[in-house]
């Protein structure tokens, strides 16, 4: 046992026992804690947003000598714009936000309709369909087929546009097959991802302050 | 009736009973593991081959868009391709889309420089900033990012994490844009990874792979299958196998070190806990239908 | 007005960043290029005024009203107004310090100490208790009570054995297994949801650029 002297260790130490006394029950330790994380937490992304956007986006070049009056001028206007997130909590002018928003909201869904289409769809699509290379080997070839099958099944689950009988009928119970292999195997996955979060501030515990892990 | 008792009394069991089960078998382990090999499956092993064998002159871009909370499962996968790219002597470029990843990166980016120039001999053997590796840290939104580093990096990260000035760092004459980056891993625990498909590979096509938390990597197979990811490390299994094969390569190189590998260490925890884990749905299913039978 | 002005604007971004991807002219670049790193980048970055400022009233008014809890609520703003003031004047580079000195003797407090040693623990330890609800959770709900239930389970084992060294022990073929299970049906599965899922994401943004979906406008004005 080589327990650690670092202060910051002791710190970091406190606060993880604190939050995991919320197991036994809801506690002021725990309260405390995480009252805690959502002002530090908030804290830190001040910090980022001023140093690494604010600063060299607008306030450094606004304030550079070698920067055209004009694109002086349309920086205060963007940030002017920007600035209109602070009626928000002014009751009087608190539509003005919508104006950020919806440049934000509307360039964003403008640049992800052609984008997502060519990857999410087009790109997957391609993916599905058989072709003669599909048949390199025999096993790739069943696979890609097993996974069209599975791809038109599980989408006429979701289909509720006409009653499930003839041919519907079969192919969205395969669906539901499909669909609970799928979700089995993402409950599995998930058992993996929380018991490697507990590990992890257990190896902080036990090791970094503890010492007992070799 | 005795036997109706504990079946019944089973299922009401104090839910911290159940904790206190899953702490002791997740800490044990770890204070006396069992040796325990990961053995890596083909995702895994693809996005290894793909760093090995890149060409010199490519560089190798992690994306660390995680944030603390799940940085038990991934930040082993930041550690374990720094070591790599270092291994193999790529250039590296760090950044990340999440705020709250910059902390994690640079926590990594410490460690593993500190590894490699501690047992650096030569200028050859070690890694220097601004030459070898460059953290461009990050901005806002995403599209700036992932469109805009398609064009001219250092327009996105105008300056890098400790505030230089990125056209001044020599690495930047080889990293212009997406033409330079042989692949770029993007380490995620959420849909972000998606974003840099649509965005960054749909329109510049650079070559992607991702490391996923595990709750999220069902969801990205379909990507690995229509060869947008080329591989993908899932959760901290994924990470202990990517550690598994650097360590093996590292070696290779002559580069015995004593590394500490925090996804491996892991495993023979990990292993308990899924044991315990299908114990418990076993023994809940069993007090559920054998008092269901009794009662009908 | 007040719904009207936003709603053009809404159309005409909406437009104009969908353009930008198949039009290759130089001024349309251009104008991409400044659309992205000055105007996008500038708003956003103070986007971060409504988070913040929405946890600072929503604690400041917890604090007035004596509400349940309310001293608590000051350690929220107490902690986010150091935190921001190490950070801001403190400097990023422990190299290179800001106006701020943030070390004192041997202690340093700087922005990423605070980091790695009371965010990251925090933020890490919330977010593993999932595991002991999960655990709890899957003793107590987890039952195969029907045929997809079972299937369910039965994907969920094999992933669970599979994914971890000792599967290989259980039987050489195992982890192989799992990884077929997560690479073929799995992959078929998701893919469906995926198809459905993106549609369903064209159709909205769509919805949004033209005005039909109007949630975000929030509620009042004319």
């Amino acid at each position: 046992m080589n327990i650690s002297t670092d202060p910051w260790v002791w710190i970091a130490a406190i606060l993880t026992l604190a939050i995991f006394s919320f197991l036994y029950k809801e506690n002021p330790l725990y309260r405390f804690a995480e009252h805690l994380y959502v002002g530090i937490a908030n804290g830190y992304a001040i910090t980022f947003y001023w140093h690494r956007v604010l600063v060299p986006s607008f306030f450094d070049r606004v304030g550079a000598a070698s920067t055209p009056i004009a694109t002086k001028i349309w920086l205060i206007v963007i940030a002017v714009i920007g600035a209109l997130y602070f009626t928000r909590f002014i009751p009087k002018v608190s539509w003005l936000v919508r104006i950020p928003i919806a440049i934000v909201l509307g360039y964003a869904c403008g640049a992800s309709i052609p984008r997502a289409i060519d990857a999410e769809i087009i790109r997957q699509a391609k993916a599905t369909i058989i072709t003669r290379a599909s048949f390199a080997h025999w096993q790739t070839g069943l696979w890609a087929v097993i996974i069209l099958l599975g791809v038109i099944a599980t989408i006429s689950y979701f289909f509720f546009s006409s009653e499930r009988k003839g041919v519907l009928k079969p192919l969205s119970y395969a669906g539901i097959i499909f669909i609970m292999i799928g979700f089995g195997a993402s409950f599995g996955y998930t058992v993996m991802a929380r018991i490697s979060l507990f590990i992890g501030r257990l190896q902080f515990l036990l090791g970094d302050w503890l010492g007992l892990i070799k | 009736m005795e036997k109706e008792n504990i079946l019944i009394r089973l299922q009401r069991i104090d839910r911290r009973w159940i904790y206190l089960v899953l702490w002791l078998v997740v800490m044990i382990p770890l204070i006396f593991p069992f040796k325990i090999q990961p053995q890596p499956t083909p995702s895994v092993e693809k996005l290894f081959n793909y760093i090995d064998t890149m060409p010199e002159n490519k560089a190798l871009a992690i994306s660390v868009d995680f944030t603390p909370d799940t940085r038990a499962e991934l930040q082993p996968m930041v550690v374990a391709l720094l070591r790599h790219a270092f291994a193999t002597q790529h250039r590296v470029g760090i950044l990340t889309v999440q705020v709250y990843g910059l902390g994690l990166a640079e926590e990594a980016i410490r460690q593993v420089t500190a590894e490699f120039n501690a047992n650096a001999n030569t200028r050859a053997d070690s890694v220097i900033y601004g030459e070898d590796y460059v953290f461009w840290g990050w901005t806002t939104p995403v599209l700036t990012v992932m469109l805009g580093m398609g064009e001219r990096i250092t327009n996105v990260f105008p300056i890098d994490y400790y505030g230089n000035r990125t056209e001044t760092l020599p690495i930047m004459q080889h990293i212009k844009n997406y033409d330079d980056i042989g692949i770029l891993v993007t380490i995620a625990a959420s849909a972000i990874p998606r974003s840099w498909i649509n965005y960054a590979q749909t329109q510049f096509g650079v070559n992607l792979s991702c490391g996923i938390t595990a709750v999220s990597a069902a969801d990205f197979y379909p990507y690995v299958n229509s060869g947008q990811f080329i591989g993908m490390l899932a959760g901290m299994k994924g990470a202990a196998e990517y550690e598994q094969l650097v360590r093996e390569r590292m070696v290779k190189n002559g580069m015995e070190w004593v590394l500490r590998n925090r996804g491996t260490e892991a495993m023979s925890s990990q292993t308990a806990a899924h044991l315990a884990i299908m114990a418990f749905i076993v023994i809940g299913n069993i007090a559920f239908f054998a008092t269901r039978r009794k009662r009908k | 007005m007040q719904r009207r002005i936003p709603l053009i604007i809404v159309l005409l971004t909406g437009i104009f960043g969908a353009v930008a991807f198949f039009v290759p002219y130089p001024a349309i670049r251009n104008a991409d290029e400044i659309m992205r790193n000055d105007v996008q980048r500038i708003i956003t970055a103070f986007s971060l005024v409504l988070g913040v400022g929405s946890i600072v009233q929503h604690h400041l008014l917890k604090i007035r009203r004596k509400a349940q809890f309310w001293p608590y609520s000051y350690i929220t703003i107490v902690a986010l107004v150091i935190t921001a003031i190490i950070g801001v004047f403190g400097g990023i580079d422990v190299t290179r310090p800001g106006v701020l000195p943030t070390r004192v003797g041997n202690f340093s407090f700087h922005i990423q100490t605070i980091y790695s040693n009371m965010m990251v623990p925090l933020a890490a330890t919330m977010f593993s208790l999932l595991a002991f609800f999960m655990s709890s959770a899957a003793y107590r709900a987890f039952r195969a009570r029907n045929l997809e239930a079972t299937l369910l389970l039965l994907a969920a084992f094999i992933l669970m054995l599979g994914a971890v060294p000792l599967g290989r022990f259980i039987h050489h073929r195992l982890p192989a297994f799992a990884e077929w299970i997560l690479a073929v049906p799995n992959t078929a599965s998701k893919r469906g949801i995926l198809f459905g899922v993106e549609l369903g994401i064209f159709a909205t943004s769509l919805k949004i650029i033209l005005g039909i979906e109007r949630g975000w406008l929030g509620g009042g004005g004319k």
